[in-house]
């Protein structure tokens, strides 16, 4: 659920970037181009709060998948737990006689903690990735705001 | 001792002078001859009298032992004879068991497997349930079980009948009285539903049977309400369908799912640093959902302050845009300093608690691996106090081990979220002020001069 949720995010990103985020760029930098005044203090004033409100738009979500990408081991571990504890429910029930007994608790042990670990290095590589996209537009934004009156 | 002696000796002295005493002095010699010569004479007509009397003994005990010679002829003859006879008997007993295998043939195999048959049957019988509807049935198996019995018709068709009866009743689900022990330990007549071997169920509580002593008991412990919720039901349905839990195990299952620990007892043996992990992360997350609430409704008030130009005195965003317009006419660096000033009061009403969530975020999972620490150290005291031999000795120290730490991790993981969560609420509040107030104040000032 939370690997869907976190997925869920990653693909919203990506298609922000790809999509919504061109549109926005341009918007932003025509209402900057219109301007003629772009030195005084006011306007470097409104340039900050354009790119802060891009940055925000851009960065929105990014944390969660962070989190949501560290929470996936935290997560498999609590399975593990559950099932460690079934396997000496079953222990204190049946003794350790009965190795079939505790299998499926063994198994319920391995199981969250592979999925776990398999959903957070998958997530992993898009994070970093967005990460990075995230930080490079803002500069590339940043940049096509020019601070001169061409 | 010596007082002792000295009495038995003057005894003994007494004695002999009394003996001495009896016969009378003799007064002369004559006299004492004719005395000795009387004497001798009845000496002599007594020892007579007694050879006499020796003869006949001797004579009477010949008699005897002829007697018993004879006696003892006679009965060897006839010890001879019963002896043939016995071999005789011998024989023929040999004789007559050969012809008995010879005419039995294959029966004797076919006696063999019945009894074992009945042997399997009874204890089948009484490890099954259907025994409580049909007390008594098993003693008919007891007789055919027996070895040295040939079993009759009688009691192959009871066997045969029995195995029927298990069959058909293993089919049915029928409503029968018997005598159930309570819990309490005292036995009470009940209505009793019983579901084919599985399971029986009385006054809504699944019931166990007890093959050692062939009676129903209520079981002390029922499962968890989800399987006894349509127990009413089924005892009191008549022909319909209805569902209700049935243990295909005849019991085993039913008996370990009584025993699995329900939540409260499991967070029982996370003990003191269990309860620890709970109140920590139930006042972190109250705190947080407050902090949630205080957020949200900020920003909907920032919101509402972006698309209008009076500053209101309700939110961050409207008491930084007020500094400004209090203070008309100044300029922009003075301005700049009072605006960060004003923010950096707002900044850290919007970021206070966040720390202390993230702190208990971080100290759960901490705790749930101390509480896991003193878990072992209690199962390693129970291995060196009883060695490794018992298994369930362990579990105790374990499951505190496990508990604590499945505490901690799920009070650690809404928490992670939640923090994750309001720390970009807040941090985008903050930017929002820092970085966009200060332009919309540049607006307006420019809207000002335009106008």
């Amino acid at each position: 659920m939370v690997t869907l949720v976190m997925w869920t995010l990653i693909f919203e990103k990506l298609i922000y970037l790809a999509k919504v985020y061109p549109d926005q760029c341009k918007a932003y930098q025509a209402t900057w181009r219109q301007r003629e005044d772009k030195e005084s203090w006011h306007a470097h004033q409104i340039r900050n709060e354009l790119i802060s409100k891009l940055t925000q738009d851009l960065r929105r979500s990014v944390p969660m998948i962070k989190s949501l990408i560290a929470l996936c081991p935290l997560l498999g571990l609590l399975g593990t737990v559950t099932g460690m504890i079934e396997v000496f429910d079953v222990l204190a029930i049946a003794g350790s006689g009965n190795a079939r007994a505790m299998a499926e608790g063994v198994s319920r042990a391995t199981i969250p903690t592979m999925a776990g670990m398999v959903a957070a290095l998958s997530g992993l590589y898009w994070a970093a990735r967005l990460t990075r996209r995230v930080e490079k537009e803002s500069r590339k934004f940043s940049d096509q705001l020019e601070l001169t009156n061409a | 001792m010596r007082y002792l002696l000295g009495i038995f000796l003057s005894s003994t002295l007494l004695a002999t002078t009394a003996f001495a005493a009896e016969p009378a002095r003799a007064k002369s010699m004559d006299e004492l001859l004719r005395r000795v010569e009387a004497g001798w004479r009845i000496d002599k007509s007594q020892s007579a009298d007694r050879e006499q009397m020796f003869k006949q003994a001797r004579e009477q005990q010949k008699k005897m032992l002829d007697d018993a010679l004879k006696l003892k002829r006679k009965l060897e003859t006839q010890s001879k004879v019963l002896e043939e006879k016995f071999q005789q008997n011998e024989q023929s007993i040999a004789k007559e068991q050969s012809n008995l295998r010879d005419r039995l043939g294959t029966m004797g195999e076919l006696f063999g497997v019945i009894r074992q048959v009945a042997g399997d049957t009874r204890s089948q019988l009484s490890e099954s349930l259907i025994s409580a509807q049909y007390p008594g049935r098993l003693d008919a198996l007891k007789v055919i079980g027996k070895e040295s019995t040939t079993p009759s018709i009688d009691d192959l068709r009871s066997l045969w009948l029995g195995l029927m009866q298990e069959m058909k009743a293993s089919g049915e689900i029928s409503r029968f009285q018997a005598a159930v022990v309570a819990p309490t330990g005292e036995e009470r007549e009940q209505t009793v539903t019983r579901v084919g071997p599985f399971n029986a169920v009385s006054n809504g509580a699944y019931l166990q049977w007890m093959p050692e002593v062939q009676k129903l008991s209520e079981l002390g412990r029922q499962p968890a309400s989800r399987y006894m919720s349509n127990l009413n039901e089924l005892e009191t349905v008549n022909g319909q369908q209805v569902r209700a839990a049935v243990d295909p195990s005849r019991g085993s299952i039913l008996s370990l799912l009584v025993q699995t620990p329900s939540l409260q007892e499991r967070l029982e043996y996370g003990g003191l640093i269990g309860y620890l992990i709970l109140s920590l992360g139930g006042l972190a997350l109250i705190g947080g959902l407050m902090r949630m609430v205080y957020l949200l409704r900020v920003r909907v008030l920032v919101r509402a302050q972006c698309k209008t130009q009076t500053a209101s005195d309700d939110n961050p965003l409207g008491r930084v845009m007020k500094v400004y317009q209090d203070s008309p006419g100044l300029d922009t660096e003075t301005l700049e300093l009072k605006l960060d000033e004003a923010i950096l009061k707002e900044q850290s009403t919007i970021d206070s608690f966040l720390w202390a969530i993230k702190v208990v975020s971080v100290a759960a999972p901490l705790m749930g691996l101390l509480g896991t620490v003193t878990g072992m150290i209690e199962t390693f005291q129970a291995i060196t106090l009883f060695g490794t031999g018992d298994p369930k000795l362990m579990a105790g120290g374990i499951s505190e081990a496990l508990v604590t730490t499945m505490l901690g991790l799920i009070v650690a993981i809404p928490l992670v979220l939640l923090h994750s969560w309001l720390r970009t609420l807040a941090r985008r509040m903050i930017d929002l002020l820092g970085e966009q107030s200060s332009g919309m104040v540049a607006r307006q000032a420019e809207a000002r001069v335009g106008d």
